[in-house]
């Protein structure tokens, strides 16, 4: 492992040494990671989503505090309790989101926090103007100090975020995944100037899962994979091939007993979906694939390659630009929810806590959700309140929920237990089909095994399965058929998952590889 | 957290809530008093406090020293009449996330619009006051659209647009007033006065409770509490209403109508709002002559939110409500405070309740302490187990 010399250039600016973090939902999100940095290198960290990079890096912001391990920031051992003493040690943060005011000026959005007045009551716009000017050019990051920010590119917003670390004397620039809002035009600029930055003497953390990015800008690289480092390279000794490997590999192989799938007729069919998003990124590209009545076809892919799109578009969360979707030959595109579950649709969100549940309702008043309207439920104007509780014990002890009563409030409950509250009712409503969209993520080994056989249960009674995971793990383990998506195409499809490799697998989500158009439209059974 | 500490964190707050604000109320009553020395300060404070605390339930006399008073009791409960139905309106409307301000304008158009059914419907004794209240509810029912279709339609603010729809009603209802409808020889604005068919009949009519004009709107009242309280608790829409208030995002997931259940939620809340403006207008008074808001649609949200938006709760707050504006009526009567103290009192209640975040920590430290018995227990399980 490639080590820092004391007193040389090649000392460390950052260590962080034995990190743990532990999530008070329980979740380790970091165990044990060392990370350093050295002065003026641009480092690489990567892994895919949920690997815990940001957590990392929200450490050394002072956006989250470890549960155990060391930070030392120039020779200093720090307790960093909050981003303002950070940016006191000279660490700075862009994030992907921007942290920004639209409707304030660029100079104005500059000094927020550190205004310069006149006579200490007025805000001085010339001196933020000028000190504005001043960065700009001293760092070549041209920006417009007048412009209001919602009238800016999404280019130059980053330059104000990057130049308002600058300005509050960031050393340090971390730059949480810089390229995924950008064109390819404004990324080349953007390298132009990180180069140009450590060429000044700055470090900059650049995390990214993109490989030609990380290969073409970066001087070291650190691989995360489940809470781990996976140790540390230098970029001109590791090929593409060994950091996917590294990067997208299997821990533990949980195994699950399940028989051959028998196909029947199509259930879910989609055309030539296509999605441009509001930054004009194309993220879905004339996507076209079938899912089958008793078989599970699996969605893998790094996140952000338009899964997230795709199952918005299937349950009318967002509509397409073009392309088709039909359940049983019916279109569902624009429907309302209403009708889409009427036609036997059942979906897993990703998200539970946001669509999945209300939090501070009972979790008999969340397994009745999209069922109250039905008759069992209902005598004449009033609820039916024994069905109603029947329904709710029923579902209770057939998914193992662990709670004390029907009475407790679901936001009460640990995220496996969540989890299983959600799947309780989406399992239960006699789907067709069931969209799962990352079904076991940070939830307890026992409720994910109890989920994971629900599914290949219910996939081989002849229900059709359409399941989204970044889990490799759990994709390749559950799937009959898989197809890999990769900015926004299908990259491959197997209809046989059982003599697949994580290498072949990590080739294709990174991009490495990409199959024929033939190979791909085999997704399509028609 | 646990239901039992759920309650006892309810129950502390609301006490703490109160006992401040009372304690605000003193020191101001303490400042705003007669007398000239300290002890006559602390003297007149404390026969002014006694006055508000004991003085709704109990006539205090020199002479005969302190008695029950029927009448004062019966008072408090007329009271209760409109503010229960605005609390139930605001209830039902919050309890959606729509905050909606109409309930002030709706018990004013309610009063008018089922004046105005006594005054000119010819329909027998029983039926017509029926008729005229449900009309000024449906009234409201239907104005409530405005707010609430352009708020599942285009996501136009509802505070806003039912805030200004509350001036909107009392202009148009002070223009029709003054133009055609006053009776001209009456030297003031007011209406003709209701048809006799039309009123709402007080539940005891003898000399101690004459005036009280504790009606049967009271018993309608009490009616609606446990209506709505089926309605929220024990339907479908009421049932739709709460979850998309706890979660909007969720609701449309599980395939609820939201938009129609947001517009339901404002339109079941005027209709209240209505009815209850028609019941109070046809017990109290025998001509129509309000000429500005009657101020019960405010008191109904402080209520909704004392009640926690549960209708079951809502007869509780309206008489502490009432309870508390009478005894600063007498306070003011007999103790020399000036009576608008109690918006002061309220005022600093609703802060304590509205601010989410208060007494948090103690909140926070009970849920440590149920998440620490529950890891307890588990590991007890588990130690049996192995």
């Amino acid at each position: 492992m490639p080590d820092g010399i004391p007193g040389t250039k090649d000392e460390f600016v950052v260590q962080m040494k034995k990190i743990t973090k532990v999530y008070p939902n329980g979740v380790a999100a970091n165990q044990g990671v060392d990370f350093n940095l050295r002065r003026g290198e641009i480092h690489a960290l990567m892994g895919e989503n949920g690997a815990g990079k940001s957590t990392l890096m929200k450490m050394l912001f002072g956006l989250e505090q470890p549960t155990s391990g060391e930070i030392i920031v120039n020779g200093e051992t720090l307790n960093i309790s909050s981003p303002s003493v950070a940016i006191a040690h000279g660490i700075g943060m862009v994030h992907q989101h921007f942290m920004l005011v639209p409707s304030l000026s660029v100079a104005e959005n500059m000094v927020l926090g550190m205004v310069p007045t006149k006579s200490g009551t007025f805000i001085d716009k010339n001196k933020a103007i000028e000190i504005t000017k001043e960065y700009a050019e001293k760092f070549n990051l041209h920006v417009e100090p007048e412009a209001k920010v919602m009238d800016i590119p999404v280019g130059m917003k980053q330059k104000v975020e990057i130049l308002k670390a600058l300005v509050r004397g960031a050393k340090i620039l971390i730059m949480d995944e810089p390229t995924a809002v950008l064109t390819t035009q404004e990324t080349s600029e953007l390298f132009v100037e990180l180069k140009n930055l450590k060429n000044q003497g700055y470090t900059i953390v650049f995390i990214s899962h993109k490989l030609n990015e990380i290969m073409e800008i970066t001087d070291r690289l650190t691989i995360m994979r489940n809470g781990r480092s996976m140790g540390v390279y230098y970029t001109k000794d590791v090929t593409k091939e060994e950091i996917s490997r590294l990067m997208v590999g299997r821990d533990v192989v949980l195994t699950v007993q399940k028989d051959k799938a028998v196909p029947k007729q199509t259930i879910l069919k989609v055309r030539d979906l296509e999605y441009v998003n509001e930054w004009g990124k194309k993220m879905l590209d004339k996507l076209s694939f079938d899912v089958r009545a008793g078989e599970i076809l699996g969605i893998a892919g790094v996140e952000g390659n338009g899964q997230k799109e795709l199952v918005d578009m299937l349950f009318n969360f967002n509509i397409p630009n073009s392309g088709t979707v039909t359940v049983n030959g019916t279109s569902i595109l624009g429907m309302p929810q209403q009708q889409i579950r009427n036609l036997g649709v059942s979906l897993v969100p990703e998200d539970r806590m946001i669509y999945g549940i209300a939090a501070s309702a009972s979790i008999e008043e969340n397994v009745i959700s999209d069922r109250s309207n039905e008759k069992r439920f209902n005598n004449g104007p009033l609820f039916n309140m024994k069905a109603i509780h029947e329904e709710a014990d029923r579902l209770i002890k057939e998914y193992a929920v662990l709670c004390k009563s029907r009475k407790q409030h679901v936001g009460m409950l640990s995220g496996g237990n969540i989890q299983k509250v959600v799947v309780a009712r989406e399992f239960s409503n006699d789907p067709v089909l069931i969209i799962a969209d990352q079904p076991t993520r940070g939830i307890d080994v026992g409720a994910t095994e109890f989920i994971r056989k629900k599914l290949v249960e219910l996939s081989r009674s002849g229900i059709a399965v359409l399941l989204v995971s970044a889990d490799l793990n759990e994709v390749m383990e559950l799937s009959d058929s898989l197809i890999v998506m990769h900015n926004g195409q299908i990259a491959a499809y197997f209809d046989d998952t059982a003599n697949l490799t994580d290498e072949i697998m990590g080739e294709y989500m990174l991009g490495l590889k990409h199959q024929s158009k033939e190979e791909v439209r085999r997704v399509c059974h028609d | 957290m646990t239901k039992k500490r759920q309650i006892k964190f309810t129950l502390i707050r609301t006490l703490v809530a109160i006992s401040i604000a009372l304690l605000v109320a003193a020191l101001l009553i303490f400042i705003s008093s007669g007398g000239s020395t300290f002890a006559e300060k602390l003297n007149a404070t404390k026969e002014a406090l006694k006055q508000m605390l004991i003085g709704p339930l109990f006539r205090m006399s020199e002479k005969k020293g302190t008695s029950f008073e029927a009448k004062r009791f019966t008072e408090i409960l007329a009271a209760m009449i409109p503010t229960t139905f605005t609390g139930l309106s605001v209830c039902i409307m919050f309890a959606a996330n729509q905050f909606n301000m109409g309930a002030e304008g709706g018990i004013m158009l309610g009063a008018f619009v089922s004046a105005m059914a006594a005054i000119y419907l010819p329909l027998p004794a029983g039926l017509h006051p029926v008729v005229a209240v449900l009309l000024g509810g449906l009234a409201v029912g239907i104005v409530m659209l405005i707010p609430a279709v352009l708020k599942a339609k285009l996501n136009v603010s509802e505070m806003v647009c039912s805030l200004m729809l509350n001036y909107i009603i009392m202009y148009v209802i002070k223009f029709l007033m003054n133009t055609y409808l006053a009776d001209k020889s009456k030297g003031q604005i007011m209406s003709f006065p209701f048809r006799e068919t039309s009123v709402i009949s007080p539940i005891v009519d003898n000399k101690i409770f004459s005036g009280s004009k504790l009606t049967w709107g009271f018993v309608i009242a009490m009616i609606a509490v446990v209506l709505c309280g089926l309605f929220m608790y024990r339907s479908r829409w009421g049932y739709a209403i709460r979850m998309i208030g706890i979660n909007q995002d969720f609701s449309k997931y599980s395939g609820m109508n939201v938009a129609g259940t947001i517009i339901l939620s404002q339109v079941v809340g005027g209709f209240l709002a209505g009815a209850g403006g028609g019941i109070e207008m046809l017990g109290r008074y025998n001509t129509f002559s309000w000429s500005a808001l009657p101020g019960y649609g405010w008191t109904g949200i402080t209520i909704a939110i004392l009640a926690g938006n549960n209708p079951y709760m809502v007869p509780l707050a309206a008489f502490f409500m009432a309870y508390l504006s009478k005894g600063c009526d007498l306070m003011a009567t007999y103790a020399k405070v000036p009576a608008q103290l109690i918006s002061i009192v309220q005022g600093v209640i609703f802060l304590f309740f509205a601010a989410e975040q208060f007494l948090s920590g103690y909140k926070q430290k009970l849920v440590v302490q149920s998440a620490q018995e529950e890891i307890a227990r588990q590991n007890a399980a588990k130690a049996q187990e192995g």
